[in-house]
């Protein structure tokens, strides 16, 4: 059973957001890769998020081997953070809606980040490492969302199936 | 190669934020930001604990976790494999990360949610470099160049009064720290006195803090080096300022009110604590963890400094008298409260402690005997001054007078004339008020 995001959620979630995924490897590791984006699917139900193959291999690894999924997106302006989990992801071939989502994503992310006051240094560091031309695609049916923002109520259940 | 913890000290700053992975006893990860990312030794990090999270559950079930931390400036990601070992809720690192932490809260507009109930420890085991072909961020100021130009201008000095005023002074070439305080330990061991400063719109000379109080407070009641590279309310000597004593005398503390960043040095001789150096900036990521570094061994050498200093021996003697015209010119009223030996001219605040005791004692010898000279070492034997035995403190309590004196009420003056000897000069008739 998966849940259907709702419409502000699916909205946040394709912002200029700092997205981590993590998952669990076979030998009891976890395993956190910084991702580059991603889509929500027309009925809300699915997500894809996209991320570079090298600097995610342990991630995709675990994942291949049956670990779940946990995805925290966080608005670094605000702080606003929710994390999706999932009992699996299932990796996809990208395809050109993939692409023009993480190009959409590295342009407005860099200039979130510039906008902070992060410097030029960083913002060229991250266009660097977005400029990866291995681009995974893992997608997954979120199955309970988390309001993860820092304070008292964090870890709150927004949504569950 | 696997890069050194220590190599990833500026990863530590708060700058861009670390999360953490965890798993559950059930297999499932879960991913959160961790405010903190504490660098303890070259083995050891440490985590903010501020709630009871999930993070938190997972890792006292399962110990085992990644953080992935990030280097400002050039946006290469660790990853760091590390096992969970304790959580310390007091003592030195405990008080350093709250400090810190009050810093990044400040600066995220959270103050209110970030409160720090442990130091989780944990041991690194692994690191992995995830961008090894990003270029690397640009080198910060070599700070072992910057304390070298730094100790070519404090040079060879003789004297505490001028030891205290180069330490600051030499600053500004070598680190291009422009605000900064000298404070000395009091002979109570309870609270800092200010014995030069620099930068700010008022001296503050006199100014105190007690052990434990903000940043310079705690840095002296830890002995730790407090640096705090982020705004912070929590920590600004305004808001200690605010909620202290109103009805006591109180000189203010000449601080920036709302530094960017901040760092306190204790100056530690062998064991034992002199005192407290304090430098600030309206700038964020002021100080770099190899100024920290640099700054420590700064304040090491300081307090050897004074150390020397106050151990050389006095000349033995006052010098003779010599006939000197009675002052003239309108009466001054000094008034000297025991209960505190604060001393007021024509109910003007001037100084309490042991250096208003000590005014008060050499102008009631003045008044008595008309002797304008005297010596450190009367002093020293003087059972009306409440000093430790010993008497340590003298030489600093003379500064922080004959300073306070030149600024207030130039109209008495301490001056030099010796090693540990010195005239009192009046410029006008007093008339001494001893209150109840």
């Amino acid at each position: 059973m998966s849940i259907r995001l709702s419409a502000e959620q699916a909205a946040f979630l394709q912002g200029p957001l700092s997205i981590n995924v993590g998952a669990v490897g076979r030998d009891g590791w976890p395993c956190v890769c910084r991702a580059q984006g991603a889509l929500v699917a027309r009925d809300r139900r699915a997500l894809t998020v996209l991320l570079a193959a090298g600097r995610g291999r342990e991630v995709l690894d675990a994942l291949d081997a049956g670990s779940g999924i946990a995805a925290v997106f966080s608005h670094p302006a605000t702080h606003a953070t929710l994390q999706l989990k999932a009992s699996c992801a299932t990796r996809v071939a990208p395809n050109s809606a993939h692409h023009a989502c993480h190009a959409r994503y590295a342009a407005a992310f860099g200039s979130e980040l510039g906008a902070l006051g992060y410097g030029d240094e960083l913002v060229r560091g991250l266009a660097a490492l977005m400029a990866a031309g291995d681009l995974a695609a893992l997608r997954f049916a979120p199955e309970i969302v988390f309001d993860q923002t820092p304070g008292p109520a964090a870890g709150h259940v927004l949504a569950v199936a | 190669m696997k890069p050194a913890l220590e190599s990833l000290r500026a990863c530590l700053d708060g700058a861009i934020p670390a999360v953490i992975a965890t798993c559950a006893p059930d297999g499932t990860p879960n991913v959160a930001y961790a405010s903190q990312v504490h660098y303890v030794d070259t083995e050891h990090v440490a985590l903010s604990y501020q709630f009871f999270s999930k993070t938190r559950e997972n890792v006292l079930a399962h110990p085992y976790a990644q953080v992935q931390v990030v280097e400002p400036g050039s946006f290469r990601h660790y990853r760091l494999r590390v096992q969970y070992l304790r959580t310390e809720t007091g003592g030195p690192l405990f008080q350093y990360m709250k400090a810190q932490l009050a810093g990044i809260a400040t600066q995220s507009g959270m103050g209110k949610v970030f409160v720090l109930r442990g130091a989780d420890i944990y041991r690194v085991l692994d690191i992995e470099a995830v961008d090894p072909r990003l270029p690397p961020a640009p080198p910060p100021p070599d700070a072992l160049l910057r304390l070298r130009r730094t100790l070519d201008h404090l040079g060879a000095c003789d004297e505490l009064a001028q030891l205290a005023d180069r330490a600051l002074a030499a600053l500004t070439p070598g680190f291009g720290i422009r605000h900064a305080l000298l404070m000395m330990l009091d002979e109570t061991g309870s609270s800092l006195y200010t014995l030069a400063s620099q930068g700010y719109g008022h001296s503050g000379i006199g100014a105190e803090v007690a052990l434990g109080k903000g940043i310079i407070g705690m840095a002296a009641h830890e002995r730790i080096l407090v640096r705090i590279n982020h705004r912070t309310g929590d920590y600004a000597y305004h808001a200690v300022l605010r909620t202290a004593a109103t009805n006591e005398p109180r000189i203010p503390l000449p601080v920036l009110a709302e530094p960017h960043s901040q760092i306190a040095v204790p100056l530690m001789h062998a064991d034992r604590l002199l005192g407290v150096l304090y430098a600030e900036s309206e700038h964020d990521a002021f100080f770099s963890h190899a100024d920290e570094d640099a700054l420590a061994i700064y304040g090491r050498h300081l307090a050897a400094l004074v150390a020397q200093l106050a151990a050389l021996p006095d000349d033995a003697e006052p010098l003779p008298a010599t006939a000197t015209p009675a002052p003239t010119g309108a009466l001054l009223a000094v008034r000297y409260f025991p209960d505190d030996h604060s001393v007021f001219i024509d109910n003007d605040y001037l100084i309490k402690g042991v250096a208003g005791s000590i005014l008060w004692t050499l102008l009631n010898e003045h008044a008595q005997s008309g002797r304008r000279d005297f010596c450190n070492r009367e002093l020293r034997r003087d059972r009306r001054l409440p000093l430790p035995d010993g008497g340590d403190n003298l030489e600093t309590r003379l500064i922080l007078l004959q300073r306070r004196l030149a600024e207030r009420c130039p109209a008495i003056a301490l001056e030099k004339t010796g090693r540990g000897r010195f005239r009192l000069v009046l410029d006008h008739p007093l008339a001494l008020h001893a209150m109840s």
